[in-house]
């Protein structure tokens, strides 16, 4: 692992979220799989960090990492001025209130036999906050749920989408600095991922919330970031902001996961970037067994002899903007 | 942006009326067979409860000249071997019964269980060293562990109760143990760390309360089972001591009067089939019942 | 309500289909009144959000309800097999129907983890239609599976065909549910959401896997999707559903150009686009889809559209066609017809 900072880590001073270096290694059987391998990013104050790439490529795992649930093998999480990788004990849960997390499956995240009022109060009864009825309701309607009619009810007599507005009050409630959205829309219709997406907005606003927004729609991930980070079997293949990203891809990855969206508007679609690109083509390989040198290598349609014999470093490719590539599409 | 979850729903169970409501309270689907079997276990809890003061004979009483008497002569259901009044022996007998399965069972559910839970939520060596104990437990003949356990502590009715519980400690412990491990997948799980709760506050308010359902429904299917244990240990004469009516000791006297008598052995057969069958079929159908529900529809 | 599919013949004619089903709440009116036909070699697209009725609607035509689930069935699915015949599949005893379920029709489903036998190789699960169907023997009908799991582009076939399904990722799984559906040789494959599982690089291969099978087979093809923008480069025709009718109906590219129906559009403008910018507000429909518990009154789209009228809570939009449009048919008193002047809503 190099001690050199990464380039993509910005000398600003209102980051308020570095991940540096961070390796996830988790043992399975004799194996050992790399879900997450020497990944740095940091996230400025009300920025949203969209995190995309596709299923088993280390997203949720780099987010439980953050959370140290469980800690991650390497690497530090620098938030407040502190690495939590070093913390334990009290100072760990007190540190850890002010990151909070959505999940993507909204029911299996709610407690079936708790009722809502008590799951939202949750967080502040365990601080010995004030948990009164009121505070509860106004996170309640912040997020749209009826506070009188909703709050005595458990969590499987909502449909989807409400139970998604549930934790989000929940997650809420504790007044943190920074939200981690682990797929908050993956599992629900459009019609209510739009109404979703726009509460997240909504309350990132009044909230003064910074995010880092985890999800495999790239037109999603578009709509709400700023900055992306694209990743492949652990690794990160290019971050910048998002339109740099998008309209600029450099990461032959990345331009194969823009070249598979499916777009709503078959007259919009813009074909001459991205759909002369070939395909991706082949299976994911093992995280316990990645490729040497650019784990991108076997399905990439550039790859080269160098690409199998050494690693790419992330590199700049423009303002705000870095690859992994040994061969950038700039 | 309002929405109209809540309107949906009150619509909703608006639109069932009354029924909604009673289905909230009874459940959906239990149907008849259910209903049956819990009046009947609810019968046998209150015979054990009032024995004393139900209007039965003394079931120590031995009224020779009713010898062998079959059902619906001088007795209800007939005389025993020693001319005592079979009802009367059966109500009495239910208490030995009641009070062994409620105590192994809740000997085993609360020992049993809090392991299961510990160690489906620590993992680790913990639980690696518990299974293995409880494996070696499982795979030694319950009998003669049984015997002696029962020689090692007395042959009273706590002692007995307290060997059988022991017995199903492993049980209990596997099923705590599976049902935590699929608790403790939950994202709400993770959730509840995020927001600093401690392991105490997560074991107590989110993972005992989706444990502790299908746990208890386990425990009905097990004290049919507790039922049987005793009957067996009556067979050897090792259970409670005569001349304290039991149904397994019943069922031991009987077979001495197949030839002759079989009401003696075949009507408290016939009442713990029904006991131990009833059990089994309430424990099944809550057990169902009780596997976390998702969602609605 | 006749469709001009004038190159090639037609396949299947759907008219009035009316599918209401026994719950525990109540009759759900799952499917009703929903018309339609589609000829060899040409895909509709049915859209609708979950609950709207599309698998329903796909599972009937397939005659895989379960009968006792069933309260009320009507309408009828005309079916045209190979020798020119027409057969109405809602009339037909189960018996005869399974024997069009491989060689005629064949259905691809949502999970590709719960289509397959997790305790059976591959090889029998492949290799039992078409044994059934086409009457291969061991050898004939192994030699042919390895060639469709090939056909579905899964790399070593012949390694493969002995594995169990667990031993697949999701995308190869959906694959071989795929070649499963084909091994027949199906005229109208019925793909109900074949890629919502999936992560958007495999649903890719997977969608252009099924054009290209198509193409070759001159197979008639249902894709049943959540996603307008799945449907909208793939299918011929798009049919948008809503509380189980067809509220919309339209060659694809008419319905992108002149959407009529205040769903279709509310549900186009929800989406994220792609080539909007950042942080662009998106167009939510407020509300959920209705429970379709007991027959409501009026327009079900009506607590939700933002051009309702008084009108629209007392009376049942018919089915109407489009004036000037071909095929082009919908169910709503004030469509979004550029020419016409419309007034705003009242709420
Ligand atoms: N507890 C664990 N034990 C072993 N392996 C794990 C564990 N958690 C995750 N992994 C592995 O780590 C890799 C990354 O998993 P992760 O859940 O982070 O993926 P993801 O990008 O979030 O995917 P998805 O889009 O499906 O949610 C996968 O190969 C996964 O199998
Ligand atoms: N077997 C069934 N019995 C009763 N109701 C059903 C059954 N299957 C589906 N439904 C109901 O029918 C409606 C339409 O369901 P479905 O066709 O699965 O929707 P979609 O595929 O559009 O998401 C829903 O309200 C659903 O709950
Ligand atoms: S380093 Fe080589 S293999 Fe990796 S993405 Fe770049 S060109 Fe492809
Ligand atoms: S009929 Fe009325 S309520 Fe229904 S979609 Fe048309 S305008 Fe909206
Ligand atoms: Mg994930
Ligand atoms: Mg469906």
């Amino acid at each position: 692992m190099t001690d050199k900072t990464p380039c993509q880590l910005r000398e600003r001073d209102d980051i308020v979220l570095r991940v540096a270096h961070l390796s996830v290694n988790f043992a399975v059987g004799k194996q050992t799989v790399q879900a997450v391998t020497d990944v740095s990013f940091d996230v400025a104050r009300g920025e949203t960090l969209g995190l995309v790439g596709e299923s088993g490529c280390g997203k949720s795992t780099i987010g439980r990492a953050i959370m140290q649930l469980p800690p991650p093998s390497a690497g530090a999480v620098i938030f407040r001025d502190q690495d939590m990788t070093v913390l334990s004990g009290e100072a760990l849960r007190q540190t850890r209130t002010g990151l909070q997390m959505i999940f993507q499956d909204p029911v299996s995240s709610l407690n079936p036999r708790r009722r809502v009022r008590d799951i939202i109060a949750e967080g502040l009864t365990i601080w010995g906050r004030d948990n009164s009825a009121a505070r509860v309701e106004e996170v309640m309607s912040a997020v749209g749920l009826d506070a009188a009619s909703a709050g005595d009810r458990r969590p499987h007599q909502f449909s989807g989408g409400q139970c998604q507005r549930i934790c989000i009050a929940r997650s809420l409630a504790l007044d943190p600095d920074v939200l981690i959205c682990d797929e908050p829309v993956s599992a629900l219709d459009v019609s209510v991922q739009a109404q979703i997406l726009n509460l997240l907005e909504d309350m990132k606003a009044r909230y003064h919330l910074t995010m880092v927004f985890i999800a495999h729609n790239l037109a999603v991930v578009k709509n709400i970031s700023d900055r992306v980070a694209v990743m492949y079997l652990g690794k990160l293949c290019e971050i910048g902001n998002t339109e740099a990203i998008y309209s600029k891809p450099v990461h032959p990855y990345t331009r194969a996961l823009l070249a598979s969206i499916p777009d709503a508007d078959p007259l919009a679609r813009e074909q001459a970037l991205l759909d002369e690109e070939p395909l991706l083509q082949g299976e994911l390989p093992s995280p316990a067994d990645p490729p040497s040198g650019c784990r991108f290598r076997t399905r990439c349609p550039y790859a080269q002899e160098r690409c199998a014999r050494e690693e790419p470093f992330m590199q700049a490719a423009g303002d705000d903007h870095f690859v992994a590539c040994h061969f950038p599409l700039l | 942006m309002r929405t109209k979850v809540s309107d949906q729903s009150v619509v909703r169970s608006r639109a069932q009326g009354f029924s909604a409501a009673a289905r909230q309270v009874f459940g959906r689907g239990f149907g008849p067979g259910f209903w049956i079997a819990a009046g009947w276990l609810l019968v046998v809890a209150l015979s054990a409860i009032f024995a004393d003061v139900l209007p039965v004979r003394d079931p120590l009483d031995p009224v020779i000249s009713n010898r062998l008497n079959g059902p619906l002569t001088t007795n209800i259901l007939g005389a025993d071997g020693l001319g005592r009044d079979m009802l009367s022996r059966l109500v009495h007998g239910a208490r030995v019964s009641v009070v062994i399965a409620l105590t192994a069972v809740t000997i085993g559910m609360v020992i049993g269980g809090t392991l299961g839970i510990l160690a489906g939520y620590f993992r680790g060596h913990f639980e690696r060293g518990l299974m293995a104990v409880l494996d070696v437990i499982l795979a030694f003949p319950w009998l003669v562990l049984l015997l002696a356990l029962v020689a090692f502590i007395g042959q009273s009715l706590m002692a007995i109760s307290v060997a059988i519980g022991f017995l199903w400690i492993p049980a209990y412990a596997r099923v705590a143990r599976a049902n935590t491990l699929s608790v403790v997948q939950r994202e709400y799980v993770l959730a509840a760390r995020a927001m600093g709760a401690g392991t105490l506050r997560i074991l107590l308010r989110e993972v005992l309360p989706n444990v502790i359902l299908p746990v208890l429904a386990y425990g009905l299917v097990a004290m049919g089972l507790v039922i049987i244990v005793e009957s067996a240990l009556a067979f050897l004469g090792l259970s409670v001591e005569a001349p304290q009516p039991t149904w397994g000791g019943m069922i031991s006297e009987g077979k001495r009067h197949l030839a002759t008598a079989v009401h003696v052995a075949l009507v408290p057969s016939i009442t713990m089939f029904l006991t131990v069958l009833s059990l089994n079929y309430v424990g099944d159908r809550l057990r169902s019942r009780f596997d976390v529900r998702e969602s609605n529809l | 309500m006749t469709d001009a599919n004038q190159h090639e013949p037609l396949l299947l004619r759907v008219t009035g289909l009316t599918v209401r089903l026994n719950s525990s709440h109540g009759l759900v009116h799952a499917v009703e009144d929903v018309s339609f036909s589609l000829a060899r070699g040409q895909t509709l697209g049915i859209v609708g959000e979950s609950g709207s009725g599309k698998s329903v609607m796909a599972r009937s035509l397939m005659g895989l309800l379960p009968r006792r689930s069933i309260a009320f069935g009507s309408g009828s699915i005309l079916f045209h097999t190979d020798n020119a015949q027409e057969q109405d599949l809602a009339q037909m005893p189960d018996k005869l129907m399974r024997h069009l379920r491989g060689p005629a029709m064949a259905m691809v489903f949502q999970d590709p983890m719960t289509a397959l036998n997790p305790v059976l190789r591959l090889s029998v699960q492949l290799t039992e239609p078409l044994r059934q169907h086409l009457g291969l023997d061991r050898q004939q009908a192994r030699s042919r599976a390895i060639e469709l799991l090939a056909a579905v582009g899964i790399p070593d076939a012949a390694g493969r065909i002995d594995q169990y399904p667990h031993q697949l990722s999701g995308g190869m799984r959906q694959r071989v549910v795929i070649a499963i559906a084909l091994a027949c040789n199906p005229a109208l494959l019925i793909a109900d959401e074949p890629t919502t599982a999936l992560d958007v690089t495999v649903q890719k291969q997977i969608l252009d896997l099924l054009a290209r099978l198509q193409r070759e087979h001159n197979m008639a093809m249902i894709l049943i999707t959540h996603d307008l923008g799945v449907v909208a480069s793939r299918a011929d025709y798009i049919a948008v559903m809503y509380a189980g009718r067809i509220v919309e109906y339209a060659p694809a590219r008419t319905l992108f150009t002149s959407m009529q129906h205040p769903y279709t559009e509310a549900l186009f403008k929800s989406i994220p686009r792609i080539n909007d910018p950042s942080h662009t507000r998106l167009q939510a429909i407020p509300g959920r889809p209705p429970q379709l518990i007991n027959a409501a009154v009026g327009c079900a789209f009506a607590p939700r559209c933002q051009y309702v009228q008084p009108r629209c809570r007392q009376q049942t939009p018919p089915v109407v066609e489009v004036p000037d449009a071909r095929e082009h048919r919908h169910a709503c008193f004030y469509p979004i017809s550029p020419g016409l002047n419309r007034e705003e809503g009242d709420d």
